[in-house]
């Protein structure tokens, strides 16, 4: 994976002289990603089915459906952990470094982000005529911890989601729009235990744009769930398995475009 | 039950503990000590071992443990018992999670020189090469949640080749530290930055050492807050032109020397200060000359990219009378794993 970087600015005028300007090289960027293949299984005995008689390979399937979008976020969040420039939370009051998160950290990283020419991810949401909504501009992506969302409460000028003027198309993960970010949250949100100035647990939160991280799949090998009947598993056809395969590369593919917070929690946790 | 022996293999001990590697798990490990096993008894010499996973469930095998064959006396003859039975001695361990912070008690720190490089005091059982995490420094909180790796490690101290104190105001008087993975989920990884030299090609000094996850050639993207002075640097992108194991360095293909000069905040400052300054990977630089479809610069394929996603081994505890034996042991292993 690549990408190709901008082309020079500088000069380009004909002066009359009908000398043609330089050509350039166009100067590519190579992105190094790995296919990387991510597998789970579930065998199923035919007397645990005759006994549950509740449609125990739907389940299943919904199971292994689940493990594999978890097991692909995780995958994305350890990325993000890994490979970006997290900067330190101190606009918030609890003392500790890095603070609680502020409107102030936010801003800092919309400056950031706008500063390298990031593209925003979704689009505004229009303002309407109803009472107590508020639009939101068109927005870049944050990532956090569910333990953040008393702090994200507490941000000045925080638009929790049940206040934007239209409710379609909503994840149930969104939890709030502060500044240019609209944050989404989850139990499973990158922190580290122990780490602050006073001891406490400091949260990562990876803030990025358009373009920034890919998840690379592979042609004709995506995700997979499959049957093995029960004459293939087992030599007398008592058991039959149920599987998920995917294959996934990941990559930073402009650092520019990514950037984060790292923060503790006002309450301390 | 039917069963699939998944791999095996053969090694010469070294006396030292063995990691073997089973990225598909096992539920039954097996070694023979294959040196030792014609060989005129001495008491207590592990000839065999054996190893339970979860799949048995109350019989599976604790940490640190598994059944041992053993020389019992000087005719030859064979006990089997568990490595925990007395006299204990270590057996397997299978270890499935990469241990990020290790589930031990924050450990002191009583001081931190304000040198260059750092040399800290505290009572450790650190080994050079370890990763260190810091926080509650006091007196030089600007370190404060930072990762540094170590050397010339001794049960009382240890140094930090990556951190040059010597301009800071005072050493640290008290902290805390807690020893992390060597390699994040992911890598490359990003890295804390601690010095950056002004010059034609920048050399910037990192708190680990940045050739276990960077090469010559790769780009590299700089965040720098403008608390640690050369804030020209904060969002730039460079190419790595040469590292440095000795001393923790990288040159970079960014021309420093009209920048202002990189230094820490304050640790007074340090609480309101925007933290830290940090390098992370950007890819790897080539030109793409589309009239002769020719491709100069580097070849990303040597670009150190790992998924750190752990993969599962079992840990098998070095000495004659363990599972990995003594130094010139020959032992041969083997891993199972239950069909169903």
């Amino acid at each position: 994976m690549s990408r190709f970087e901008r082309l020079s600015t500088d000069g380009g005028q004909l002066d009359g002289s009908g000398i043609d300007p330089a050509s350039e090289v166009p100067q590519r960027t190579d992105i190094d990603a790995t296919m990387e293949i991510y597998a789970k299984s579930i065998v199923t005995n035919e007397q645990v089915v005759l006994y549950e008689n509740s449609k125990t390979l739907t389940k299943f399937t919904a199971l292994l459906g689940q493990w594999l979008r978890e097991k692909e976020d995780l995958l994305m969040r350890d990325l993000f952990a890994s490979s970006v420039s997290y900067i330190n939370c101190t606009g918030g009051t609890n003392g500790d470094q890095p603070s609680n998160i502020s409107l102030n950290d936010v801003n800092n990283i919309e400056s950031i982000l706008l500063g390298n020419d990031a593209r925003t991810m979704l689009v505004s949401i229009d303002a309407m005529n109803k009472f107590s909504t508020g639009p939101t501009r068109d927005s870049f992506i944050a990532l956090c911890n569910t333990n953040l969302t008393q702090d994200l409460q507490r941000v000045t000028g925080v638009l929790l989601k049940n206040v934007y003027p239209a409710q379609e198309g909503l994840r149930p993960e969104e939890y709030c729009a502060i500044s240019r970010f609209r944050f989404f949250v989850s139990s499973k949100g990158i922190k580290t235990p122990g780490i602050s100035t006073l001891g406490r647990t400091v949260y990562s939160i990876p803030m990025y744009g358009l373009e920034a991280a890919a998840k690379i799949e592979q042609n004709n090998y995506t995700a997979v769930i499959g049957y093995r009947p029960p004459w293939v598993v087992s030599s007398v056809a008592q058991n039959s398995q149920l599987y998920a395969k995917f294959a996934i590369a990941r990559a930073i593919t402009n650092q520019n475009w990514v950037s984060g917070l790292n923060c503790t929690t006002f309450i301390a946790s | 039950m039917a069963f699939t022996i998944l791999t095996g293999g053969t090694f010469l001990s070294t006396g030292a503990g063995v990691k073997i590697n089973l990225p598909s798990s096992a539920d039954y490990f097996r070694t023979w000590n294959i040196t030792q096993l014609p060989l005129a008894p001495a008491t207590g010499v592990v000839i065999g071992a054996e190893w339970f996973g979860q799949k048995f469930g109350l019989g599976a095998s604790a940490a640190n443990d598994g059944i041992r064959w053993k020389k019992l006396d000087s005719v030859n003859t064979t006990k089997v018992d568990t490595f925990g039975t007395a006299t204990a001695s270590n057996g397997f361990t299978y270890v499935t999670s990469n241990p990020v912070v290790e589930a031990q008690a924050a450990n002191a720190i009583t001081a931190i020189t304000a040198a260059s490089p750092g040399v800290v005091s505290q009572t450790n059982s650190y080994s050079d090469g370890d990763i260190i995490q810091f926080y509650g420094t006091t007196g030089m909180l600007q370190i404060s949640g930072m990762n540094f790796q170590i050397s010339s490690s001794s049960g009382s101290a240890y140094t930090l080749i990556g951190l040059r104190a010597a301009g800071f105001a005072a050493a640290a008087t008290a902290g805390y530290t807690r020893r992390i993975s060597k390699y994040a989920a992911v890598d490359p990884q990003f890295l804390y930055v601690t010095e950056i030299t002004k010059a034609t090609q920048a050399v910037v000094r990192c708190s680990v050492d940045p050739t276990a996850y960077y090469v010559v050639g790769m780009k590299v993207h700089f965040s720098v807050p403008a608390s640690f002075g050369m804030y020209q640097m904060d969002q730039l992108t460079g190419t790595i032109t040469a590292l440095s194991a000795a001393n923790y360095t990288m040159t970079v293909d960014i021309d420093s020397s009209a920048f202002s000069t990189f230094a820490f905040p304050t640790s007074a400052l340090a609480a309101t200060s925007k933290m830290f300054a940090t390098v992370a990977p950007a890819g790897a630089k080539t030109s793409f000359d589309p009239l002769t479809n020719t491709q100069y610069g580097y070849d990303f394929q040597f670009q150190p990219f790992k998924s750190g996603q752990f993969v599962p081994y079992l840990y098998l505890s070095g000495g004659a009378q363990s599972p990995a034996g003594a130094a010139s042991d020959q032992i041969n292993w083997m891993a199972y794993k239950l069909e169903n």
